[in-house]
């Protein structure tokens, strides 16, 4: 049985630290310092993209919360918003197009002292991976998926992404899309996401703050961010949501009222909300798990005995 | 010399398959080997259901043809079966539900046991799920086996229900015992004794195996979605959560399971997945994910007929070549292929340190045949088996801390890079779906990208030098004619072998089908004299693999594909028509 132990992982034994910079001089370095530690090559996006925006806020959020790079998994999907993962450097998992979610998921499980952070575009999320979106949220999964939504691909140059807004012209509908946009803060706060934000790429302070609220929450949380496509989507550009975004706060919205979180769900087009809007605590996946009750399953020991398992076929 | 068939057949939801575990798990705490095999069709309740238990005081291998004792729980078994069963046989029926005359037809001499399966129920007023008790009782009578054993069985089963439940059960076994001594005293020809020196034995089925095995390999993370053959290994695994302390996932699709593995492999956590055909072609994709990351993963590959929803029940070996080629870019994977429960054990546990050391995806290949199948073995060929568990170039903390700047795609001579898991101090990196630089970071620099393509190639040669097995030789070394065969089919020829006692042919049998060292193997087939290949599929894919890798052609063939094993009997028919 001793054979058993030798699975673990070679070193620790007991959960690595909680999620803050662990420095062998006891000082931590300052949130410029980390902000730097995080940022990898200069990105290739095109000038004057929302993903910079989101990048930075990215980088802000991080090193605010003094989260370490070390100690913590993003998981990349694939797109622009995907391309993210060279220049934004952390420990790291680049998905396959879709897929970003569930490898999430399976790194929250096996290690639930990291904080787990998904990147990805509203192609990825909503389309080619719509369904573990909705099934990652009904098990309350705790991590944070941050969602750039261009209402385009913009990697394979410019065809309708599912949050396009109906009749939108793109490379794939000429003649405009037939299908109506999905809603996907409806979406998520209907299939059980404890946190379901909306950001503007435009609004870099705000939404700093919001993807600070958003990893500590302890639960789904999804945060919708809107990101200026300026190669492809020459409609909704910056001055477009400018015109329409407002900020909720608290004298005017409860994000732990689920009606008030429907009604602000159907804000798509005329004004749009930016902010928490909504925010409830359920226990999450790990919580559930009694095998997780001491430590994280990578540092976990088995805890069987063998024989007995062998003697019942017996 | 004790070589006996039990066949019980009746409609799904009568408890068939409990009765033939149960009287397999009597034989082996008898001290006997037993094999069973079962048909039925894709239905929950009606349909056809069939299970066969041959028990014997030798090593067996497979099941046969000719049935010795025929339980009827209907009449379509008796419809169907009857003609199986062999002259001195036994069949019983309950004659309240099968006409007389039916079964008069019959010639030949057989013993008729007539069981009023649906009176006693109801004089005894007992439920409908205590007629396999009923039918247990009767088997103990004829074969001459202590009821002792099965009334054990019995309290050990339904330890956590009530007495009376019990002893309810209880009472149908002693009825059923009871019934079947008035009608033919004697019982059958053959009587199972329990055996005084026989070793201990599991009773086991593939399936619970390749769980089983899992356990003991540390594996922590197990994702599935249902499908036929494969749920077994999800089922059991959940149910032993609490002592194994794994953690059992059923996921929302075959895309997700395989994908939250990666993840939990990526964080450093033993994982496998388990699916069939249909939830691998899913899966297909992400092997070439773990393929580019270098992530280990067990997967488990139970075929079944295809294509597409195919035949669920029944058994096939045709996803081989599928599985050789699934994912799409060049990529090292291995496959291995169990061809008994021993080696079900021990490549499970070996596929877990092949995937730590190569940190490629690594599969297991079986079929419905070997994973819901259950067969005796040796309990100390498992319980004594020594397990070294190699994670391969984990790297530790310490080891993290002498490293300066920390490379996970490293080049190295044999191929394989240190892996640092997330959560380490100085283990930050990239497992990148993207071509990369030895750093993780994305590449298409045509240089960087000849050297990862070629340290990934490496991996195989590594395996080839220090890993890789050549196919086992049983038999003759000199026989004329030579079977070639892979995985599950192993059994029937083994078989085929023992019964006709013949030196005419002996068996090379693969369980690691890929990589495959080309010089060695083109040495030895072409040395081959004769050659017959076995194999449960239509297209001969071991056949194709082979030639694809050595240039050598077999012979003659033998293939099947109705979804049904391949029997040994047909295999010494096909043995006598070419020599
Ligand atoms: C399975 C698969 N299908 C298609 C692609 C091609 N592909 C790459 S990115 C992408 C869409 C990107 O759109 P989105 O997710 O919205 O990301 P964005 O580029 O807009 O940030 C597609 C279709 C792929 N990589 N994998
Ligand atoms: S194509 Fe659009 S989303 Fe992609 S980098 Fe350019 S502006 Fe940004
Ligand atoms: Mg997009």
């Amino acid at each position: 049985m001793d054979n058993l132990k030798q699975a673990l992982p070679k070193a620790q034994k007991n959960p690595p630290p909680a999620p803050v910079v662990s420095s062998s001089s006891g000082s931590l370095p300052s949130a410029s310092k980390l902000h730097a530690a995080f940022s990898g090559y200069f990105p290739t996006w095109c000038p004057g993209c929302g993903n910079f925006g989101i990048w930075t806020a990215i980088k802000s959020a991080f090193s605010k919360m003094k989260l370490n790079p070390d100690k913590m998994a993003v998981v990349f999907g694939i797109g622009c918003s995907g391309n993210m993962n060279d220049f934004l450097w952390a420990n790291s998992f680049h998905a396959l197009h879709g897929r970003a979610i569930p490898n999430a998921v399976g790194i929250k499980i096996a290690n639930h002292s990291l904080p787990v952070i998904v990147i990805v575009g509203d192609g990825d999320c909503y389309g080619e991976g719509g369904n573990h979106f909705l099934h990652a949220a009904r098990g309350n999964h705790d991590i944070t998926v941050i969602v750039h939504d261009n209402r385009v691909y913009g990697l394979t140059t410019g065809q309708v992404a599912p949050t396009a807004y109906k009749g939108f012209k793109s490379r794939s509908t000429p003649n405009g899309i037939i299908e109506v946009p999905v809603n996907p803060i409806a979406l998520a706060v209907s299939q059980g996401a404890t946190f379901v934000g909306q950001g503007f790429s435009g609004d870099m302070a705000h939404l700093t703050q919001l993807l600070e609220s958003a990893v500590k929450h302890r639960g789904f949380s999804v945060v919708n961010v809107f990101q200026p496509c300026v190669t492809f989507n020459h409609v909704n550009s910056y001055s477009w949501y400018r015109e329409r975004v407002y900020k909720l706060a608290p004298e005017n919205h409860n994000p732990e009222d689920i009606n008030r979180a429907w009604e602000k769900s159907l804000e798509v087009e005329e004004k749009i909300p930016l902010g928490i809007i909504y925010q409830v605590e359920r226990p999450v996946y790990t919580d559930s798990l009694p095998q997780l009750a001491e430590k994280p399953l990578v540092f976990s020991e088995p805890v069987t005995d063998l024989e007995m398992l062998i003697n019942e076929f017996v | 010399m004790v070589d006996i068939t039990v066949k019980i057949g009746g409609e799904a939801g009568f408890g068939i398959m409990t009765t033939g575990l149960l009287l397999g798990k009597i034989a082996t705490r008898s001290g006997y080997h037993a094999f069973e095999y079962s048909e039925y069709p894709s239905l929950i309740r009606g349909g056809h259901n069939v299970i066969e238990v041959r028990i014997s005081d030798s090593e067996i291998y497979s099941q046969k043809s000719k049935v010795d004792i025929l339980l009827c729980l209907n009449l379509e078994t008796f419809n169907l079966h009857a003609s199986e069963v062999k002259d001195g046989g036994v069949i019983v029926y309950d004659e309240e539900k099968i006409a007389q005359d039916k079964i008069k037809k019959t010639a030949g001499n057989i013993s008729f046991v007539h069981v009023p399966f649906n009176r006693i129920l109801q004089e005894q007023k007992l439920p409908t799920v205590m007629l396999n008790n009923i039918a247990l009782g009767v088997l103990m009578h004829l074969l001459g086996a202590d009821l002792e054993i099965l009334n054990n069985l019995i309290e050990e089963n339904f330890a956590r229900k009530s007495r009376e439940i019990i002893d309810k059960n209880q009472t149908a076994a002693k009825v059923g015992f009871e019934v079947s001594q008035k009608s033919l005293p004697q019982g059958s020809s053959v009587k199972l004794t329990p055996l005084k020196d026989a070793l201990p034995k599991m009773y086991i089925s593939g399936n619970e195996m390749i769980g089983l095995a899992s356990i003991a390999a540390g594996c922590r993370f197990y994702v599935a979605y249902p499908m036929t053959p494969t749920s077994a290994v999800l089922h059991y695994l959940a149910a032993k959560s609490g002592n194994s302390g794994m953690v059992v996932k059923h996921a929302e699709d075959e895309i997700s399971v395989i994908n939250m593995a990666l993840g939990s492999a990526f964080a450093g956590v033993r994982s496998m997945v388990g699916t069939s055909g249909g939830g691998f072609a899913l899966m297909v994709e992400s092997v070439s994910l773990a393929g580019i990351t270098e992530t280990p993963i067990v997967i488990v590959m139970g075929q079944r007929p295809g294509p597409a929803t195919g035949m669920p029940t029944w058994t096939e070996q045709g996803d081989l070549l599928f599985i050789l080629h699934s994912g799409h870019g060049e990529f090292p994977k291995i496959l291995l292929a169990p061809g008994d429960m021993e080696e079900v054990y021990k490549l499970t546990l070996e596929a877990f340190n092949l995937a730590d050391k190569y940190q490629t995806p690594v599969f297991i290949i079986v079929d419905k045949y070997i994973q819901e199948g259950h067969q005796s073995v040796d309990k100390s060929k498992i319980s004594e088996f020594k397990y070294p568990v190699d994670r391969g170039k984990l790297l530790s903390q310490e080891d993290l801390l002498k490293i300066s700047a920390y490379k996970r795609y490293l080049d190295s001579p044999d191929g394989i890079s240190p892996r640092a898991i997330p959560g380490m101090e100085n283990s930050l990196h990239q497992a990148n779906s993207y071509e990369h630089l030895e750093d993780g970071h994305t590449t298409e620099d045509a240089g960087e990208r000849s050297k990862q393509v070629e340290k990934r190639n490496r991996k195989a040669a590594t395996y080839l030098k220090q890993d890789f097995q050549m196919p086992r030789i049983y038999g003759d070394d000199n026989a004329p004619l030579t079977l070639i065969s892979w995985g599950s089919m192993k059994a029937p020829v083994l078989q085929a072998m023992k019964e006709s006692a013949s030196h005419k042919f002996n068996l090379l049998h693969f369980n690691r089908l890929w990589p495959l060292d080309r010089e060695k193997l083109k040495l030895l087939l072409s040395g081959l004299k004769k050659t017959l290949l076995v194999e449960n599929n239509s297209q001969g894919q071991l056949g194709q693999l082979l030639t694809m890798a050595t240039g050598v052609e077999f012979d003659e063939k033998l293939l099947k594909f109705t979804g049904r094993p391949i029997y040994p009997e047909e295999i010494i028919a096909k043995v006598n028509s070419i020599t």
